[in-house]
């Protein structure tokens, strides 16, 4: 009877230390995001893309996935330009990331391209409950981009 | 003539009656095993296993002590139990004896033994560097996981470390706590000092007393060592924050922690320093004040130009 006491001790300890622990790392809402985007397609058909986001998106493969799936921000919800601006940084400081300002900018021009072309919904959804001037800066950021690598 | 008759020609007596065949029902065996299974699960479970001091409606001798009344040094114990479990107890493990390479042990330590004041530092202000532990040198970095807790608290858990896993050192008061928090915080600023800082500077103040330093460096520069930590083996340096988080992203962070810290190799050893879950400890207006801190850390012409 101790025996199967133990087993169910165990069962129970090793459910409580799982829970704990996904609780500990990030709250729940955050990790079903997160699998959800990592469900999604690991790859973009980028050969419609000017040349030059193509070579970023070569960049944005190998770099992006030293740490996570590239399926993972692939299909997020991220597309404002603001947002890939403030992420790409975060990635880039982690130590050790190998990611220079210079990597770091070719990345960020590749998913602000790609969601304003792939994501476009998703992204007037977002402009749109932006004030004012939020929405003119990110719109600006959009547009130096395409100006940038369109038609080259 | 008669002998050989009596040997041979008398009839056999008709063989004993048997019982035919049939076996026990093979569901009799089954029930049976059932039964008594249920009976030693229940016999275990309410028995009190012979106990004389245990009869209905008590269970066992553990939900027995549940209902003595507790009070002094018992119940003080029982409580730094409860507190040790949560705060200290995820590295410094419920035996107290750490983790090899990783968390020095407490059963059998030194420290734990020591005068109150210097014990009381440790969680109180963390600590760094080198440090020899019952005979053997560790060189690590703990986060100051006591400065949140109540004077009462603090000395709950210090007198359930000092008492248990062998160690028999003397009970800690609150008031021997409070006294040394006070000589510790010496030249602290006071509630009065901090009400007339900018939130930056105040956010200053709340990195050191909460030591934030221990982990992330001064200033939050960075340097300390986090083996097979994905992060290059450090702890992150916290002067690009600003890049990276708004500030309610950053104070999310804090609040939350980062229990689990991927690995370099995914096949070494746990990194041993993980970010604490800050939210129950610091409040929202000093959480606000320590981005406000981090934030002013970014270097003048460090922009990147996205």
């Amino acid at each position: 009877m101790i025996h199967w006491n133990k087993k169910i001790l165990v069962a129970g300890l090793l459910a409580l230390t799982i829970t704990v622990r996904a609780d500990d790392a990030m709250d729940a809402a955050t990790k079903a995001r997160i699998d959800a985007f990592e469900k999604g397609p690991a790859t973009i058909d980028v050969s419609k893309y000017p040349q030059g986001i193509q070579d970023n998106y070569a960049i944005f493969s190998q770099k992006c996935t030293q740490c996570h799936k590239l399926s993972r921000p692939i299909n997020s919800d991220y597309a404002l330009p603001d947002e890939w601006s403030r992420y790409v940084k975060r990635m880039m400081r982690k130590p050790g990331s190998g990611i220079d300002s210079s990597d770091g900018k070719k990345i960020y021009e590749f998913l602000t391209y790609d969601s304003s072309v792939r994501k476009k919904a998703l992204l007037d959804d977002k402009l749109a409950k932006l004030t004012p001037e939020e929405k003119a800066a990110d719109e600006a950021k959009i547009k130096e981009v395409h100006d940038k690598y369109d038609g080259k | 003539m008669k002998a050989s008759d009596e040997n041979n020609s008398s009839p056999k007596p008709a063989a004993e009656p048997t019982a035919s065949g049939g076996s026990v029902p093979i569901w009799i065996f089954i029930l049976t095993l059932v039964l008594l299974f249920f009976g030693a699960v229940y016999f275990d479970r309410h028995s009190g296993w012979f106990d004389k001091q245990i009869y209905t409606p008590f269970q066992s001798a553990n939900e027995l002590a549940l209902y003595q009344p507790k009070s002094g040094e018992a119940a003080m114990i029982a409580h730094g139990k409860a507190v040790y479990e949560s705060v200290c107890g995820t590295c410094h493990g419920s035996d107290g004896l750490g983790k090899p390479d990783q968390v020095p042990p407490l059963a059998g330590s030194e420290w734990v033994s020591k005068d109150i004041p210097s014990l009381v530092r440790v969680p109180q202000l963390g600590l760094n560097g080198p440090i020899k532990v019952a005979g053997k040198d560790w060189n690590l970095a703990m986060a100051p996981m006591g400065a949140g807790l109540s004077d009462a608290d603090l000395a709950s858990v210090l007198t359930y470390i000092r008492q248990s896993w062998g160690n028999r050192s003397s009970t800690v008061s609150a008031d021997d706590v409070k006294a040394a928090r006070t000589a510790i915080s010496g030249n602290a600023p006071s509630a009065e000092d901090l009400a007339k800082m900018t939130p930056v500077e105040r956010g200053h103040a709340l990195f050191q007393k909460y030591g934030c330093f221990q982990c992330h460096g001064q200033d939050g520069k960075g340097g300390v060592t986090n083996t097979n930590a994905k992060t290059a083996e450090q702890v992150p340096s916290l002067i690009y924050v600003a890049d990276g988080y708004t500030k309610d992203e950053l104070i999310a962070f804090v609040s939350r922690g980062e229990r689990v810290i991927p690995r370099m190799n995914p096949n070494g050893p746990e990194p041993p320093h993980f970010m604490p879950k800050w939210g129950p400890i610091i409040n929202t207006n000093e959480l606000s004040n320590i981005a406000d801190f981090l934030f002013s850390l970014k270097p003048k012409g460090s922009d990147v130009g996205f």
